[in-house]
């Protein structure tokens, strides 16, 4: 070995030495609770910016706008601007863990907030708990949120859960068409297990049946199979609990074997009328027309809105603060719903904001008059009950537009 | 022992000391963005050897890191074994599967070979779900704070230090990257690395010279395939999650990409491609998170490096050797 290599190792051995001290040195933390200040709140999420379901991301870019608008026009909450910082994960859980840890770790934020996907938040779920993070508003109607909120208490979902949103198609089906006879398209994972699952809880103790049910892998390229053997059990009912391109093929397929189920129950509403309007085939197809599904925010499209206070807000907002988005995409106004009640419970948590304050806001909480939500809902959880939104409303799709019909529906999970 | 070995050797000492003293100059959380460099190193050593010197294409190495990871998570959940005691099982797991796949691998060539491993990588996570028992679905497996799991609530203590989660996952992952890259130099520069290329070179000659065909493909998937295994089961341990989701296609896809930056055939690049694994999403997303924009960036990134560099980062320091030398 020539001089200058020994040198090298030399300087390196001793770099290491002296290295190894500073890093044990410098790991202490001191203080009260990270990402908030006297004047701001630094809450994070992850979104799907890239791949396949980068479509969702809209739920972020609506809560940013929201939160923009409301440190512009109202200096935030309690004296704080809010400042939301979303990264990719581009709809994998195996990146949504890095991120998420950098977020907590590296940017300190108070608060995950508005995170996507039920794998990807169940993926950080224990670690955020661990590190006791508030897991705020998780973008998911997965059941196990507030089901295993006393394993997870930093855990808080949003929106009303798969399982209650298949129970009120049941109840509907069994007090509207007793008799019926409902085939079942539903994806294989927990999504449209929970949904089924729902709608069989609902059905129970009535003349209502479901006698057949379709499962289909997301990653099939079609279900025109599951579709022909449904048809074949003589249902004269389909529910399609899918995601919007198979929903779109379920009606389809139905409409070239010229099946003609009476109620079809369709649960895409997230993507609401863009899908649908595929769906029908500009008026095409008629099985579309009449198709049931639920709501609990403001649709953008909807007719009903269109003077709205609310809803003019909310293109105000999107024009001003998210003037390249799509304003007809109704997962703007999830996230704006979202980020509204994220800045309401920050301001009920009070002035001297900790995430042990904010937890026990959430824990016994009500906000009323979401402008973004449909009337009459309430975001709500007490005691053992930790589902926040458990009201929505029916709506029936006529003549290329979503119309909300009858009164509320509330589902109680426990 | 030669003036060239006595060089490689002290180059990776500095290489190795560089490693060790990383984490006492970056911040916690780099620790583990490093970490995932690391990962994503093992995972390259072994498709190099594959596809770099074998001349076997796969774009389905993520299926093989799948394995490694269920390997892992399922040995820790269900049977309560730790988490390091999981690798060498990742390890014989993930190489049998491979070589029971260079089986029918070696018949095929081109661009058969390259559909082949692709049909693996899109068919693993829908087989993942069939065994929802086994496998815990598509809900997956999670690791963190189980006590199997080294250090995700309290520190570890080694040799004298307290190390952190973030530290720990570093100097794990890359303690088991560098053995991996030594024994990966090992093979290659003997017997077996010769017949790996004579068989890339030309098969008609490797034939004539005596070399078995299918026992150097099948060998050189199954140790591929082995490497892939280990770095599932870091993966696994890093991101304390798997679930169907963990392992896409694109993983497979970005380990191809990533050995392309490195260099084909040359160990020397390969840091080069991890780092670009790990940090090129990252990067291209600071650049402009507007609906695709990321995309383009990566993707533009990536067209301009083949161009410039068409040998990697391998080319790039061979190039470099050459004009010192001059």
């Amino acid at each position: 070995m020539n001089r200058k290599l020994l040198l090298t190792s030399v300087a390196l051995v001793a770099a290491l030495a002296l290295g190894v001290t500073a890093a044990l040195a410098g790991t202490v933390r001191v203080g009260s609770d990270p990402g908030i200040t006297d004047n701001s709140i630094l809450l994070g999420g992850t979104a799907p910016l890239t791949g396949p379901a980068s479509q969702f991301a809209s739920v972020a870019r609506g809560a940013e706008a929201y939160f923009k608008y409301l440190n512009a026009t109202k200096g935030g909450v309690n004296g704080r601007k809010i400042s939301y910082k979303y990264a990719d994960d581009a709809y994998n859980p195996a990146q949504s863990v890095p991120v998420t840890r950098q977020l907590v770790e590296q940017d300190k934020v108070f608060a995950i907030f508005n995170s996507l996907g039920t794998a990807h938040n169940v993926a950080v779920r224990p670690y955020l708990n661990a590190m006791k993070v508030p897991q705020l508003f998780v973008a998911s109607g997965a059941t196990t949120w507030g089901r295993d909120y006393a394993q997870f208490p930093y855990t808080i979902g949003f929106q009303p859960s798969y399982q209650a949103e298949g129970w009120v198609y049941g109840k509907y089906l069994a007090r509207t068409a007793p008799g019926a006879k409902i085939a079942v398209l539903f994806q294989n994972d927990d999504y449209g297990k929970d949904l089924l699952g729902g709608l069989k809880r609902g059905l129970q103790r009535s003349k209502v049946k479901v006698i057949a049910a379709q499962p289909y892998e997301v990653t099939s390229p079609d279900v025109a199979s599951q579709i022909a053997k449904l048809k074949a059990s003589g249902a004269d009912t389909l529910a399609i609990f899918a995601t919007p391109t198979f929903a779109i093929q379920a009606y389809q397929f139905a409409n070239k074997l010229g099946w003609k189920p009476k109620h079809v129950i369709n649960n895409a509403v997230s993507s609401a009328s863009t899908s649908m309007q595929i769906a029908s085939s500009a008026g095409q197809n008629k099985l579309v027309n009449g198709t049931i599904s639920i709501q609990f925010l403001k649709d953008p499209t909807d007719p009903t809105w269109k003077n709205d206070p609310a809803m003019k807000l909310y293109r105000t907002i999107m024009k001003k603060y998210a003037p390249s988005a799509n304003v007809a995409d109704p997962l703007h106004v999830y996230g704006m719903a979202s980020a509204w009640t994220a800045a309401d419970a920050l301001k009920k948590a009070g002035k001297d904001l900790t995430r042990e304050s904010l937890r026990k806001t959430l824990d016994t909480f009500t906000a009323a008059g979401n402008p973004f939500m449909l009337p009459g809902i309430a975001v709500k959880t007490a005691g053992k009950d930790h589902y926040p939104v458990e009201q929505m409303l029916l709506q029936k799709w006529q003549n290329g537009s979503w119309n909300s019909f009858g009164g509320l529906w509330g589902y109680r999970a426990s | 022992m030669s003036r060239s070995t006595l060089k490689a050797l002290a180059v990776f000492a500095a290489l190795t000391g560089v490693v060790f003293v990383i984490p006492a100059f970056v911040n916690d959380f780099r620790a583990q963005q490093f970490a995932y460099v690391g990962v994503y190193l093992v995972a390259l050593t072994g498709l190099n050897i594959l596809t770099g010197y074998t001349g076997q294409i796969s774009l389905g190495h993520g299926a093989f890191m799948a394995i490694g990871g269920y390997t892992t998570s399922i040995l820790m959940i269900d049977h309560g074994v730790k988490d390091i005691a999981t690798i060498p099982f990742a390890i014989i797991v993930a190489g049998v599967a491979g070589a029971l796949f260079g089986f029918p691998a070696a018949r095929l060539a081109g661009l058969y070979l390259a559909l082949a491993t692709f049909g693996i990588a899109l068919a693993t996570p829908a087989v993942i779900k069939k065994f929802e028992g086994f496998t815990g679905g598509g809900t997956g497996v999670n690791l963190f704070g189980t006590p199997e799991l080294t250090a995700s609530l309290t520190p570890v203590k080694l040799v004298g230090f307290e190390l952190d989660f973030n530290n720990w996952l570093y100097y794990l992952c890359w303690t088991v990257a560098l053995v991996g890259y030594v024994v990966a130099w090992l093979i290659l520069r003997g017997r077996t690395g010769r017949a790996f290329r004579a068989v890339r070179d030309s098969e008609t000659a490797a034939v004539s010279s005596g070399i078995s065909l299918t026992r150097t493909k099948v060998l050189a998937f199954g140790i591929s395939a082995a490497y892939a295994g280990a770095a599932g089961s870091l993966f696994a341990i890093t991101t304390t999650f798997v679930n169907p989701d963990t392992f896409p296609v694109t993983l497979s896809i970005f380990l191809l990409v990533g050995i392309v930056v490195s260099g084909l055939g040359s160990l020397k690049g390969l840091i080069a491609g991890a780092i670009f694994i790990q940090f090129m999403p990252l990067w291209s997303q600071n650049v402009s998170k507007s609906p695709g924009a990321p995309a383009v960036v990566y993707g533009v990134v990536l067209i301009l490096l083949i161009l410039v560099l068409p040998g990697g980062a391998s080319g790039l320091i061979a190039r470099l050797q050459q004009l010192t030398r001059r």
